[in-house]
Formats: C-alpha cells, structure tokens, sequence
C-alpha cells in the first residue's frame, strides 16, 4: 500500500534552497570591514574637538547661492544620509545645485561626558554655521536637522535666527509627550541621572536594546530571512549590508547632553511647551521665523508623526510646509521614494528660497 | 628612629587597603540586597514577555488553525505570525507596567555597577591612582576650560572684525 504524502514537494525545495543560501553566504557577502560608507567625495574643512565639517564637491557647474548645512542625528553616524550613490540623500541635492555641508558629531569618549546641548547648538553647530558664512560670504545658510540632529537645529535656529534662511526639519524629535513610540515609553521610565552619574556616557550598547525592542519580529527574524533568499542578488546584498554596517556603528552620546535631551524632550516636554534652556537661554519656537519645511515619515516608528508635527504648528514663520509620506524613519531619507518624492519636493521648496 | 617601620607600613599597599578593606565587605553585603530585588524585576521582565509570547502564540492557533500545505501557506502563515507578534510585543513594551518594570530594573542594575565602582576605587586608591570621580573632575575642569577658550576665542574674532572695519 502506498502512503499519501501531503507535503508539497516545494517546500521541500524552498528549505534546501534556504539551506544552500546560508551556507553559501560567507562566501558571497562582503565582510563588514571591506564596506566603506563614505560615497560622495567630500573634504573636511573644520574640526573641532571630534567634530568634523564635511564639505561634499560639487557635481553641477551652476549652483544655488545659499549652501545647506545638514545636522545629523545623534544615534548613528551620517553615513544613512549618503549610504549608496542611488539612495544618496546628499548626492541628490548637490545634482539639483545645492552647496552641501554635513556636520559629523564624531565619536566622543569619556572625557566628553560634560558636553551638553549647549556645546553642540552654541558651541559645535554655530561654528559650523560661521565657518560656512565665512565661506561662502554670505549672511544666512540654510539649515536641516534631522531626527534628534532635528531637535538641536531646532534650538539652533530658535536662538540664531539671524544666521538661518531656511529651516528644514526631517523627522524632528520636538514633543515627547505625543510621542506614540516605544523609545518613548522607555525615555519616560528611565532614571537618566543615576545612568549618566554611573556610567558617563549612554552607551551604544543601550541604543541597541532600543533599536531591538521595535518590531521585533520584522527587524529581528523576517529582515533576515528576505537576506538570506536573496543572497544571489548584489543590489539587494550590497544594499543590505550597507544598512546593516551602519545600524551597528552608533557612537556613545554625551552624558549630560543625553540627560537634558531625555528630561527636557521626552519626561518634561519643554521645548514644544517654549520652557526648553541651552546655555542659559530660552528658547522660544516663535522666533523661528524664517521659511520652515517640516517632512515626516507616516509609517516613523522611531520618532512618531504625532511628535514631530507640533513643530510646523508652533514655529512663528508664515512662510511654512508641512510634507507627509508614506514611509519610515530611514524609509523617508534613504529609499527609492525619497529620490523620486522626498528630495524633489524638498529641492523645488528650497531652490526658490536659495 | 623608632617610628620608621610605622612610617613605611603607613604608605604601602596594604596598609591603605587594609584601612579600606571594611568598605569593601559593606558594598559587598549590599551587592547581594541589590541582587536580590535586581533578580525580581528580572524575572518580571522575563515573566511579561514570556506571557507576551504565550497570548501571542494563542492568537496565531486561532488565525491560523492548519498546518500549512503549500509554500504560499507558509508565506502567509509566517506573515500573520510576524504581524501578531510584532502588535503584540509593541503593545507591551509601550505598556506603563513593562517601562515601569524595566525602568526599575536598569536602575538596579546601575546600582550594582556604582558598588563595582566603590570597590575598584577602594583598589585604585590603595595603588595611590586616581578615583574615577578624581578622574571625572578633571574631565569636568577640561570641559569647563575648553568653554571658557572658545568664548575668548570668539570674543577676540569679534575684536579683530571690529577693528578691522
């Protein structure tokens, strides 16, 4: 008598093919090691302590009048905003002629845990801007802040609105309270004093928790999975570890900046409340008077949509636009949507400003 | 001449870490309270995901109450087992009970560490190094210093712009 077996014969092949993939990829991935992040030429031109301004050369002979200065976030390097030639945040814009400068934050040590948010607005990212004034003579820049590089040109712009001609802010962290994140539930719950008085600088290691309690399945099981069945194709596997070489390279965050970050943004919530110091000053939203273009991702499960938008409604600009996509957190900065949608909106709302 | 054995004994090693060695027995003794109620939030922690887990597991079962046949099955089994676990898992770790839990649980975990740094600043002081707080004071002046610079440096930017007009 014959039995009936009521396995598909695919699945079989589909395992083994798994099987062979993952034997097969040390042999056809790159080593982390051999990846470099650095794609579009640049030169550093300042440097500061750990900092360090880039300067991107330019790939069009005719070119905007006012650069742009980007503020990257303070969790993970640059790198995502220039990750690969056809994601290239950066490479876009310096094809639609913009003048485009980055602002490394570095990767600060131990004796850099009384850095605070006065260093990085008034100290790090306002000699940045002079240097870019001087540079290229002209009396205002234009300025983007992304993610929590968001909250700092934020503050920047509020205290310096003599030196911003426009203000761009992608997927900024403003108000912690409506944050719908886990990040945020866990900032709220976190007795940031005795962490920085103990351990100096938060240290990547945390940012790592963080990063793994957000879709856990997604990120954690599924993400790989798509790697390993798609280990034949380069793009895919280049593009992957590409990523991944940048998810795993955050630096410390300084102490005490990490600690008025946390108790100022998500436990008080004082600078969308206009109560937020740096250095001793206040800063009020309202003297953000310059054009303001506010871009958030729909689908942001690291800084939620209901976080960053109060900004567009609390900046005393008339001149202001509010962008919403149907996208991630890095989704909405380095993805085919971002090159097709984001950064040509981003470009014409700024090339008739510049 | 008589006071001399006293004199070397006094600047030794072990004389200071014998001077010191009760410091490092009460830390020791409130490590192990610290560990006690660190162990509790921890398997709390452990208890919440693992019943996390458990509900999630259930919710599948029902959504998905066959074992799948055929590649497309095990595609869109393995969808809805992510999107259920990926909700649920979210929903806990946004709950007041698991930020309140694990909240308590980092915090003892840094007072174990503060202990650990006690005793090693009991040890570096017996070597006659500094203490890491002697360390971050100097951090602290650096930081300080630095600050004060560039204000100078600004300032005499300014000087020389307004003089040179």
């Amino acid at each position: 008598m014959q039995s009936e077996s009521r396995i598909d014969p695919k699945i079989v092949e589909e395992i083994l093919k798994f099987s062979k993939n993952v034997i097969d990829a040390p042999k056809l991935v790159s080593a982390p090691d051999e990846i470099s992040l650095e794609v579009t030429p640049h030169d550093v031109v300042q440097q500061i302590d750990k900092t360090r301004l880039l300067h991107y050369r330019p790939l069009t002979e005719k070119r905007h009048k006012t650069p742009l200065l980007i503020s990257y976030a303070l969790i993970n390097r640059y790198h995502i905003l220039d990750i690969q030639p056809e994601k290239s945040w950066v490479r876009n814009l310096l094809l639609q002629g913009f003048d485009v400068y980055m602002l490394d934050w570095g990767t600060p040590t131990s004796m850099d845990k009384y850095l605070d948010f006065d260093d990085y607005v008034n100290g790090y990212l306002d000699s940045s801007v002079e240097y870019i004034k001087n540079e290229s003579s002209t009396e205002k820049i234009s300025l983007q802040g992304y993610c929590t590089g968001g909250t700092i040109a934020t503050t920047y712009a509020a205290l310096h609105p003599e030196s911003v001609k426009n203000y761009i802010a992608t997927a900024p962290v403003i108000d912690g309270w409506r944050d719908t994140t886990v990040i945020s539930n866990l900032a709220k719950h976190m007795d940031v004093d005795k962490m920085v008085d103990t351990i100096g600088n938060m240290p990547p290691e945390f940012m790592y928790y963080c990063f793994s309690v957000l879709k856990p399945f997604e990120q954690g099981i599924e993400k790989y999975v798509k790697f390993f069945k798609n280990i034949d194709n380069k793009q895919f596997v280049d593009s992957f570890l590409r990523v991944e070489k940048w998810l795993g390279d955050t630096p410390p965050i300084p102490g005490e900046l990490f600690k008025q970050w946390i108790k100022d943004i998500y436990q008080k919530n004082l600078l969308i409340q206009n109560k937020m110091y740096v250095g001793g000053e206040h800063i009020d939203l309202k003297k953000i008077d310059m054009p303001v273009f506010t871009q958030i991702a729909v689908g942001d499960h690291l800084v939620s949509p209901e976080c960053s938008m109060p900004l567009h409604y609390a900046v005393g600009s008339d001149d202001k636009t509010l962008r919403m996509y149907p996208t991630g957190h890095v989704g909405m900065i380095a993805s085919s949507l971002s090159q097709k949608k984001v950064l040509p909106e981003l470009g014409q709302w700024l090339s008739e400003r510049s | 001449m008589s006071s001399k054995p006293q004199a070397l004994s006094s600047i030794g090693p072990m004389r200071a870490f014998a001077s010191n060695s009760k410091k490092i027995s009460t830390e020791l003794i409130e490590i192990n309270d610290d560990l006690i109620e660190f162990n509790q939030y921890l398997t709390e922690y452990y208890k919440q995901l693992a019943d996390t887990w458990s509900v999630a597991q259930k919710k599948t079962n029902l959504k998905v109450p066959e074992v799948p046949q055929d590649v497309e099955q095990i595609e869109a089994f393995k969808r809805i087992w992510i999107d259920i676990f990926d909700n649920d898992y979210t929903e806990l770790f946004d709950s007041e009970k698991f930020g309140e839990n694990y909240g308590k649980l980092v915090s003892k975990e840094l007072e174990l560490t503060k202990h650990w740094n006690n005793i090693t600043n009991v040890i570096l002081q017996s070597v006659n190094l500094p203490s890491k707080e002697e360390i971050d004071e100097v951090y602290k002046e650096m930081h300080s210093l630095k600050k004060r610079v560039a204000k100078l440096e600004l300032e005499l930017k300014k000087e020389v712009k307004k003089n040179a007009k």
